[in-house]
């Protein structure tokens, strides 16, 4: 029973008229996963994550939460997540306790039960000492903090992050990265969406890559790069295409970022070689990453619609 | 199926909620729904009295006050839900949170309908008792009565406001449901003037739920009751509640998930 799936989906489709926000998906999430959901704008992903709760009504598909529907059985299943939505959505004119008394009333937690808790996640999140303070005085790194206090008052088993760290500056998004990772250490099952493909490397054990609705890459972080994009990568100038075209070997890969051109090849030593046979020196040389798979599957342009 | 209990204890949050964001800006709120029944007690009733003679046996200023109770429960119940709840809906993203935790559309709902419910009831307990000092209420018992006649009043009349948050486009367009059909229900309903039974105006306002909250306040303020009368606004005035409220939960709810 306790290896039974978080979350199962199978086929998950969402249609808003003629336009297909989901077109299958398919994704699972075992007890104690942190999985995140990469993909561009408009690629489904808070679509998903609003048929996790009930907020969207899929149109087709299977999907289980906790084993239950969320199409019948939101209210069960809300009881048993907590989710930091892309808009922090604190009352303004009120104070950070009064904000979290009221999420805790929310969450069907009786006075007795909210208060200790609220001061111990405060202090998790370090931000007792903005208990009184009212929430337009806070930064937006503590409204963001406060917004994951805010879902851990019930003690989910699941927490649902929509972008947890759009937006901030690096020492929180370090500090919440902690966090997270602890969560996850202590047996929370955790489904994050970002754009931040460090980010998504760093928190998860597995990635499930989306564009356009459906989904385009899955695995561990590593096991993806190993798979989609091995080796390593050299950025040079751009405008530097034909000065390193006749240098290069039939098994690496030319693309571009922006305006950049780059280089893809096996090993190190191949991209010091390059160097040296093209006369150009690259701006940077590494470790092929998350990013290089991102961009590959999909597509490393824009969308038409951005 | 069991579930009644706990989704109405989760409604009542929503009251508390919006009553903590309310009572930060108090003085702010409330003056408004009691400033207007003022002035217009003030100007008109105090200021037409001796020009417009007897109504009904009473004077001007006695046969506008009970429609002051009726007009602070559609102006609390429409403005809180048009333009207050298009701006939590909208601009605060309030349900999009509110809607993560156990609650769902049904208890935003309720909620809200309970909370101009408590408000409409309270702001008519507070002009009754105004009335009351300043001599207008001949039927004492009518301060019981009329907070509830308001409350009840308050939930068609907030339902017309979130439907119409659920249709306009953007926040201007409340002006135009304002000035074509509140503004309208509002002048046309018998707080100014009675309206002639047999006449195309009579037949017209049957079908504003105010009107009929109107005649209940008046019945109860002037303890003059025919209770045919009373019993067929009763009827009409919980007829236009349910369609209109259950109207709303529909496309509020349309509006909130998709």
């Amino acid at each position: 029973m306790n290896d039974s799936p978080i979350i199962q989906a199978r086929g998950v489709a969402k249609r808003f008229g003629d336009f297909e926000a989901l077109v299958t998906l398919d994704l699972e999430v075992r007890k104690g996963q942190c999985v995140g959901l990469l993909g561009p704008n408009g690629a489904g992903k808070s679509t998903f994550i609003g048929c996790l709760y009930g907020v969207v009504a899929r149109t087709g598909g299977d999907l289980e939460v906790f084993g239950l529907d969320p199409a019948k059985q939101a209210r069960d299943i809300k009881r048993r997540i907590g989710v930091v939505p892309q808009e922090n959505a604190l009352d303004d004119g009120l104070t950070v306790l009064e904000n979290m008394r009221i999420y805790a009333s929310f969450s069907e937690l009786s006075r007795k039960t909210a208060d200790p808790r609220i001061a111990e996640l405060l202090s998790y999140m370090m931000l007792e000492a903005k208990r009184d303070a009212t929430i337009k005085t806070l930064s937006g790194g503590m409204k963001r903090r406060l917004a994951f206090v805010r879902a851990l008052l019930a003690d989910p088993e699941l927490l649902i992050l929509d972008e947890p760290t759009t937006g901030l500056d690096p020492s929180v998004r370090h500090l919440l990265w902690e966090k997270v990772i602890e969560l996850r250490d202590k047996g929370k099952t955790v489904l994050v969406t970002t754009h931040y493909m460090h980010e998504a490397e760093v928190l998860c054990d597995q990635i499930v890559i989306l564009d356009r609705g459906k989904v385009v890459g899955t695995g561990a972080p590593r096991e993806l790069i190993e798979r989609e994009a091995p080796g390593f990568v050299g950025i040079f100038q751009p405008h530097t295409d034909e000065a390193i075209k006749p240098h290069l070997d039939p098994s690496w890969v030319l693309f571009h970022q922006g305006r950049q051109c780059c280089v893809r090849a096996p090993r190190f030593d191949d991209l010091l070689e390059l160097q040296r046979a093209s006369g150009h020196t690259a701006l940077q040389m590494r470790p092929a990453n998350l990013e290089d798979v991102y961009l590959k599957l999909t597509g490393s342009e824009l969308n038409d619609d951005e | 199926m069991n579930d009644r209990l706990p989704s109405l204890r989760l409604s009542w949050q929503v009251v508390v909620r919006n009553w903590m964001v309310y009572r930060k800006d108090f003085l702010a709120n409330i003056s408004p729904t009691l400033a207007d029944p003022a002035l217009i007690l003030g100007s008109l009733g105090m200021g037409l009295s001796g020009y417009v003679g007897r109504i009904d046996d009473m004077s001007y200023a006695q046969f506008l006050a009970p429609g002051m109770i009726a007009t602070t429960a559609l102006f609390t119940a429409f403005f809180e839900s048009s333009y207050g709840f298009y701006v939590r809906m909208t601009f605060e993203s309030v349900f999009k949170a509110m809607l993560t935790t156990p609650i769902g559309v049904n208890e935003v709902v309720t909620g809200e309908f309970m909370w101009v419910f408590v408000r409409a009831g309270l702001m008519g307990l507070g002009v009754s008792l105004v009335l009351l000092v300043l001599g207008l209420l001949p039927n004492p018992l009518a301060i019981l009565i009329c907070p509830l006649i308001a409350g009840i009043l308050a939930l068609p009349c907030a339902a017309i406001g979130l439907l119409a948050s659920a249709w306009v486009r953007n926040i201007n367009q409340f002006q135009t449901v304002y000035s074509f059909l509140i503004a309208p229900i509002f002048y046309l309903s018998g707080v100014f003037f009675p309206v002639p039974s047999n006449s195309f105006l009579g037949h017209l306002v049957q079908w504003s739920p105010f009107y009929h909250g109107v005649k209940l306040i008046q019945f109860s303020v002037w303890g003059k009751v025919d209770w045919s009368a009373a019993l067929w606004h009763a009827g009409l005035l919980g007829f236009f509640t349910i369609a209109l409220c259950g109207l709303s939960f529909r496309f509020i709810g349309r509006k909130l998930t998709t």
